[in-house]
């Protein structure tokens, strides 16, 4: 313990002096000399005390001169002075910056770290600038455990995200919260990363709790960056470019390949030779290569902060521009223009007004993705046989004439745009009614304005193609119909205009006080008021001008008033809640908090409009306990926490009048109605109860600290469309709470910081996620839901089924090839089977395969994730390295499409020709009279991948050079981002994120995420 | 700075008292919807709802099919032997509660019912000049789903007074067939009294068709002599056409022979694979059509409800019923020289009746079939009566009259006559019901009501089927009792 000579003598002097009271008064401020109002101030020993007031002053009485003041504020160190003869105190007091230490904003009020008892993530700004993402979602794979994070490579498209499992069928979107106001997770698209100051995941009920019925699947809150109070205004520049390539192609067959196995599927069908004559076909045309392309990557911003005694401000405006790496730039493409202003200034002595304003614009094109009709699906189905151009005209296939174009062509013809404006921010009032009770009322909106043109062109693809909708010549079609009119094809232009207007009007007041200096208290309490609403409203018409997308708008489009069509919707959704929350804790040692929200929202039944969320917790540093003083570990800490939460992704039900029905009399159609939809009024949220017990602890002088959270959430009420009684009728069943889910699993995070020598610092953490889901009971009669599918026809693959984990692959189990007709005889009955067929397992065992033997194949979600960062420092360079695992991830592989005369995968090279050829790969024949192509695990492939996210090599020049010329600061660096992908899939990409949960794995030809590389440059003055 | 915290107050306070319960109601109406509740504003609205009624009729292929398929007459065919599977296994007298045709056909009926109720719960809401007719066919088409729903499953939940909501699923339980059919008569009696003798558009039902409907129901409870009544109504009302088989031609439909026709029309192109029968166009037609046609006049079909030989067999030398009721395929190949291919179970023969002519469907051929179900022809009336008379011991002479003037238009002479009285006259006039009723989805509920059915069809097990399992999903969801033997 190191006590300075001073307070040495203080100490005795006091000790010769008589022990007196007296009255103390005094000032306390920051380290940039701005008082800090509500500092604890305790005398030890006593029950005396005071707390600083707007202007940090404060004044104790009858205070012993031998004793000590304590001052305590949160997120600064602690400050002890003994009185001694001073009447007149002026303290400063230090920002605590150590990373237990740091402040989390849990939602209406902020803690620290190591205050907190329920599970938490955080990832902060500086790990968001090591990897300068497009959208922050991407940078909180691996940053933060118990997140699982899946990508698409296309530029701007929204990752799945999902904290801690699946529990629903109805939406597992985590609520976001910026600034305070809560938003969805569409809403990060407009964020620049490079704003934001903090991202804080709330994972279990203790925390997420305040924000009840929309806490279920757990809540980000993102923080974005402030100025600062009495600062010079400081500039930060920064700018990358970057080139995107794709680094892995499918292996499909090419011409010659391709030839071969036709003839012979051909003449294993009994037809004749398709290509006979097989010399001279070569390697024929690499789709693939054809649309694949490097593309650009660009991001500048420039900061501005700063502030005087009474303002502070950040401004800033970004731009982000990413090209696809699917076709040209001009085709397929998302820019991001921002500009935000958050200012910050204090009205009267008492009164803070906050003012953020975010306005984004986004730009952009994009081609087919993620379908059978998507550009990648094209280049890896269509014929390789095909020249890319003939004529000066796109090639086309005479033998392909179903779905599968030359996706030059459709690259070609396919012409949109979308431009979105988007105004958020909030404005917000903070009141000191009393130096420890502030008020603070708050309006946040989010106002959103989309425009979307689309265009589909009279195209040729090949005479006959189903996708032909012109002559060569591109001239329309004209025929004559049944009943003798003449019809013809058009070209078609579509705009669509979308608004939303969300808002949140919340007033809370938060009441910090000690009692008897060791008892702490933080308490909330408040009431948040809602409205989110949308309206869109669409037109149609056809004979757009010169057949060219210049002239592609409904003003040039001649169609007349029969071919114009136009469509509308809308919606709107209130709520109210009021919300408290208590934090105490003794001594920093007990903890206990008690959070409660009732939730009315305008999705529930009349029956159920209010309900009630608490949640409560308890911690415990066992390491301030005395008998601890001699253990190992520097700091320990055990967490534990209880709540329920919600989820209302529903829509308020109704019985609803359908005007489809009708009848014919007279031989003509006379239209009627019926009743569309059977109401629900008792439909309610979905009830989460969650737990969570967790252990934080610090070893080796706090270098490693470890951080480990047990979960488990069951939601009873699952919201389905249920199966009623079917003397119901027809009508759609309304949504109802049937169901039940579970989730366990185990959140970890380790991490090792140190400093080796003088120059030499070493930073690493590892986040560790893992989650067991399962569907506990789906009350809708069959027990199960069919999720998403593939194919045409459409054959469904995912199910959410009582006794499996959500989103489960479905269907037959393979069990190698028949070699011979005595294997085929010898096996269940399984029509169709020849030498050469798959032979499916009879799961069932009743002799026969159907439909029965289906059965699970599959799991799309990850066993467990691991991100690993490492962060190296050496004198003027930083180096870190961000790696990311997945592990047990299945992959249903859909984007062949199968026809007789698309394309193949390379392993049909391998098929079986005759006994004891292949085990794996069937024969080929035009007449698959076994069903070769049926929903099967030959399909699956272990998706499990291990994959070097990203790499910076940063270089800071010296101060003085930088001084030199003007600057503060000046950091240059390299990036290289997916480095590298370990991973026996055969696809372009093991991440395969279609948008939604219930459709995760399934690869129809998903986006592949770019290797980039880029260099950039962050300038401060 | 007084005023700052005032003004604070001031809208906190208003803002709290705004922040009531009041604002997260909701109103269908801001969607723009319309609801049930306030639906019925104009006579229009209850026109509409009528139609709505009606639309249900155009599902119920099936039931005509499995009249046939599940008989002596026909064998299920399709394409092979899980071609739908739950067909096949009702041919076979296999089937079991799991049955999606039978699930189908069950809760498309309790659609048509629930219709008409939700029309029930709101007459009283307006009052207009035609309301008392136009509720007049709302009871007969609510009888004739109750009617359809007793023939497949005996007894079945009952419920009239207005629509069921959510809170109603599972609380229902099967009510025995004599109140159901009590239902179902007091139905028709109020149709028949409010119901014109004529409409002004074909395809509505009129009194007479209620009458007829009532007739049909009473012989299906053995009660003679209140369905002779009723069927005398009938009688001399409609007429028979001449030309027995030109009555299921297009240009035959709603002709003087029609007493109920379910109307179906190929002008819409609308169609929807997920519902195929939706569209405004007979759906079973496709079924019975031959596989693989090449040829004149006919098309392609699914080989489905393929007749069997004896039933051809059966019919009487010079009976002209017999041609326009099944079409010896094989026979008429070598006249045209027509292609077809073999589908499983292949016979040789089609339903002539209800089978896909060219030309005659719309944009999607499968689904666009414009051919009319003749529910209820004045032949199978004049044979319903005969057998009244006679069953009922009121006039065998009567029986007579009406089972010959069938007779008549089918052989064209009097030689075929029938002179037979007392129990053979009843076994003449079931016959005759098999000639005359031929392919139209009748004889396995004949055969049922008569007592015949376990001793024609294989596999029919006496106390069981005599009516089809309750759909299994019922018996989960709803817990309703099973029907004996399955």
């Amino acid at each position: 313990m190191k006590v300075s000579f001073l307070s040495l003598c203080l100490l005795l002097g006091t000790m010769f002096s008589n022990i007196q009271s007296q009255s103390i008064s005094g000032n306390v401020k920051d380290a940039n000399s701005i008082p800090i109002a509500g500092v604890n101030i305790s005398v030890d020993n006593s029950n005396n005390g005071a707390v600083t007031d707007y202007d940090g002053n404060f004044s104790i009485s009858n205070v012993s001169s031998d004793s000590n003041l304590i001052f305590s504020y949160l997120g600064y160190q602690p400050y002890s002075v003994t009185v001694g003869i001073q009447t007149d105190i002026s303290v400063v007091m230090q920002e605590d910056l150590s990373e237990l230490d740091e402040i989390v904003v849990i939602g209406y009020g902020s803690q620290k770290l190591s205050d907190i008892s329920g599970a938490v993530s955080t990832v902060s700004s500086s790990a968001i600038e090591a990897i300068k993402p497009v959208r922050i979602e991407d940078a909180l794979q691996g940053q933060a455990s118990g997140i699982n994070i899946i990508s698409s490579g296309s530029p701007g498209s929204k990752p799945t995200v999902l904290i801690r499992g699946i529990t629903s069928y109805a939406g597992n979107s985590p609520l976001v919260v910026i600034d305070g106001v809560s938003q969805s997770i569409d809403d990060l698209n407009s964020l620049n990363p490079s704003d934001i100051k903090s991202v804080n995941v709330l994972k279990d009920a203790a925390l997420a709790s305040i924000y009840g019925v929309k806490g279920g699947s757990g809540v980000i809150v993102v923080t974005t960056k402030s100025g600062e109070r009495n600062s010079e205004t400081s500039f930060n520049f920064s700018t990358s470019v970057g080139n995107q390539s794709v680094v892995k192609m499918i292996d499909v067959l090419n011409a010659s390949e391709y030839a071969g196995i036709l003839n012979e599927a051909s003449m294993a069908a009994g037809e004749g030779l398709i290509y006979p004559n097989l010399s001279g076909i070569g390697k024929g045309t690499n789709w693939q290569e054809q649309i694949i392309n490097d593309a650009a990557i660009v991001n500048h911003s420039i900061t501005a902060s700063g502030g005087s005694d009474k303002t502070s401000f950040y401004v800033s405006a970004g731009y982000l521009g990413q090209d696809g790496v699917v076709g040209p730039s001009d085709k397929s493409f998302f820019n991001r223009t921002n500009f935000t202003s958050n200012i910050n200034t204090d009205l009267t002595k008492k009164t803070k007004l906050i003012i953020n304003t975010n306005y984004t614009n986004i730009k952009g094109k994009g081609l087919p993705e993620n379908g059978i009709n998507s550009v990648l699906s094209n280049s890896l189905n269509f014929d390789p046989t095909v020249n890319p151009y003939e004529n000066g005209s796109f090639g086309t296939s005479e033998t392909i004439t179903q779905e599968i174009i030359n996706p030059l062509a459709q690259i070609d013809n396919t012409y949109n745009e979308g431009n979105t404006n988007k105004l958020t921010g909030k404005i917000e009032l903070q009141h000191n009614l009393l130096d420890n009770l502030k008020v603070t009322s708050r309006f946040g909106y989010t106002f959103v304005d989309i425009y979307n043109k689309n265009f589909i062109p009279l195209a040729f693809y090949g005479a006959g193609h189903n996708a032909t909708n012109a002559n060569e010549d591109l001239s329309p079609i004209v025929s004559v119909d049944a009943e003798g009119t003449i019809v013809s094809t058009h070209n078609r232009i579509s705009e669509s205009k979308t608004n939303y207007f969300n808002y949140t009007f919340e007033t809370y007041a938060n009441y910090d006080f000690t009692i008897q200096e060791d008892h702490n208290f933080q308490t909330v309490l408040g009431f948040s008021i809602g409205e989110n609403k949308g309206e869109n409203i669409s037109a149609y018409n056809e004979d757009v001008p010169f057949n060219s997308w210049a002239y592609a708008d409904i003003s040039a489009a001649t169609g007349n008033a029969t071919q114009q069509t136009s469509g509308s919707w809308q919606y709107v959704g209130r709520n109210v809640s009021y919300f408290s929350r208590l934090l105490y804790d003794f001594d920093q040692k007990y903890y206990f908090s008690f959070t409660g929200r009732v939730d009315g929202s305008t999705s529930f039944g009349a029956n159920n409009k209010f309900g009630f969320f608490p949640s409560a917790s308890l911690g415990w540093v066992i390491s301030k306990e005395d008998f601890f003083e001699d253990a190992p570990l520097d700091y320990l800490k055990f967490r534990a926490s209880y709540g329920s939460l919600g989820n209302d992704n529903i829509n308020p039900q109704f019985a609803l009048i359908s005007t489809f029905p009708s009848y014919t009399f007279d031989g003509s159609i006379i239209n009627g109605s019926a009743l569309g939809s059977v109401p629900n009024e008792a439909v309610s949220w979905e009830n989460q109860v969650q737990m969570n017990f967790g252990i934080d602890t610090r070893l080796f002088d706090n270098k490693l600290s470890v951080t480990v959270d047990y979960f488990k959430k069951t939601v009873d009420d699952l919201l389905f469309s249920p199966n009623l009684s079917l003397y119901l009728g027809t009508p759609s069943f309304p949504t109802t709470n049937i169901g039940k889910t579970q989730s366990t699993g185990i959140d970890a995070s380790l991490s090792y910081n140190t400093t080796i020598g003088k120059d030499f610092n070493i930073s690493t953490n590892v986040n560790f996620t893992t989650s067991d889901n399962e569907v506990l009971a789906i009350n809708n009669g069959d027990k199960f839901i069919w999720g998403a599918g593939y194919g045409i026809p459409y054959t469904p693959i995912v199910r959410f089924e009582e006794g499996y984990s959500p989103g489960y692959f479905f269907g037959y189990k393979t069990d190698g090839i028949f070699q011979n007709q005595s294997e085929v005889n010898s096996h269940a009955t399984q029509n169709g089977a020849a030498p050469g067929d798959i032979r499916f397992t009879d799961v069932n065992g009743d002799g026969v395969i159907d439909d029965n033997d289906r059965t699970e194949i599959g799991d799309p979600f990850a066993d467990f994730t691991i991100g690993w960062n490492l962060a190296i420092d050496y004198k003027n360079f930083d180096f870190s390295v961000f790696t990311y695992a997945s592990v047990g991830n299945d992959i249903y592989r859909a984007y062949e499409r199968n026809l007789n005369y698309t394309n193949r995968f390379a392993s049909t090279l391998d098929r079986w020709t005759g006994a004891g050829t292949s085990n794996f790969e069937p024969r080929v024949s035009f007449v698959d009279s076994n069903n070769n192509r049926r929903a099967s695990d030959r399909y699956i492939e272990d998706g499990s991948y291990l994959r070097i996210k990203n790499i910076q090599l940063g270089y800071t020049f010296s101060q003085s050079f930088a001084e030199q010329i003007g600057f503060d600061e000046i950091r240059a660096y390299t990036q290289v981002k997916n480095a590298l992908t370990i991973t026996e899939y055969s696809g372009y990409d093991p991440e395969i994120s279609n948008g939604g949960v219930l459709n995760t794995g399934i690869d129809i030809g998903t986006y592949p995420q770019p290797r980039i590389w880029s260099m950039g440059l962050n300038i401060k003055f | 700075m007084k005023k700052l915290k005032q003004i604070f107050l001031l809208v906190s306070i208003s803002i709290l008292s705004f922040t009531c319960a009041d604002h997260v109601d909701y109103e269908p109406i801001e969607g723009y919807a319309i609801t049930a509740d306030v639906y019925f504003q104009n006579e229009s609205d209850y026109e509409a709802a009528l139609i709505g009624t009606y639309d249900v009729l155009q599902w119920l292929y099936l039931n005509s099919l499995i009249g046939d398929i599940a008989s002596d007459n026909s064998l299920c065919g399709g394409e092979s032997a899980t071609d739908v599977i739950g067909l096949q296994q009702i041919d076979d007298m296999t089937h079991y509660p799991n049955n999606d045709n039978l699930r189908s056909i069950w809760q498309w009926l309790y659609e048509g019912v629930n219709r008409a109720n939700y029309m029930e719960e709101n007459k009283s809401l307006l009052d207009f000049e035609a309301k008392n007719a136009l509720y007049g066919e709302v009871y007969f088409l609510r009888a004739y789903y109750y009617f359809e729903l007793v023939k497949f499953f005996g007894d079945v939940p009952l419920f009239v007074d207005g629509r069921l909501t959510a809170a109603d699923a599972g609380t229902l339980s099967r009510t025995p067939k004599e109140e159901v059919y009590a239902q179902i008569e007091v139905d028709l009696q109020n149709a028949i009294s409010s119901l014109p003798n004529s409409q002004s558009q074909l395809g509505r039902v009129n009194k007479y068709t209620a009458n007829a409907l009532l007739g049909k129901v009473l012989l299906y409870q053995d009660k003679f002599s209140e369905a002779a009544v009723a069927f005398d109504q009938v009688i001399g009302v409609y007429s028979l056409v001449a030309d027995y088989g030109s009555q299921f031609l297009s240009f035959g439909e709603n002709g003087p022979e029609s007493v109920f026709e379910i109307q179906y029309t190929n002008t819409s192109n609308w169609y929807d694979w997920g519902c195929p029968q939706c569209s405004e166009g007979n759906f079973g037609i496709i079924h019975n059509g031959p596989r693989g046609w090449d040829g004149p006049e006919y098309a392609q079909g699914w080989s489905f409800n393929v007749p069997v030989n004896s039933h051809y067999e059966s019919f009487e030398e010079g009976d002209i019923r017999r041609d326009a009721s099944i079409l010896d395929m094989v026979a008429y190949a070598t006249a045209t020289g027509a292609n077809y291919t073999e589908g499983y179970e292949h016979t040789g023969y089609y339903n002539n009746k209800y089978i896909p002519r060219a030309g005659q469907s719309g944009a999607q051929t499968e689904l666009n079939y414009l051919n009319n179900y003749r529910a209820i022809r004045y032949a199978d009336v004049l044979l319903m009566a005969a057998e009244a008379n006679n069953r009922g011991g009121i006039s065998d002479a009567l029986a007579q009259q009406y089972l010959n003037e069938v007779r008549m238009r089918a052989f064209g002479d009097t030689d075929h006559d029938i002179t037979a009285t007392g129990t053979a006259l009843t076994d003449a006039i079931w016959a005759e019901r098999n000639f005359e009723l031929s392919m139209e989805g009748h004889r396995f509920f004949d055969l049922v009501r008569t007592n015949k059915a376990a001793s024609t069809i294989n596999g029919f097990v006496e106390g069981k089927h005599e009516v089809f399992p309750i759909p299994q999903a019922e018996i989960d969801i709803s817990g309703l009792t099973q029907n004996p033997g399955y």
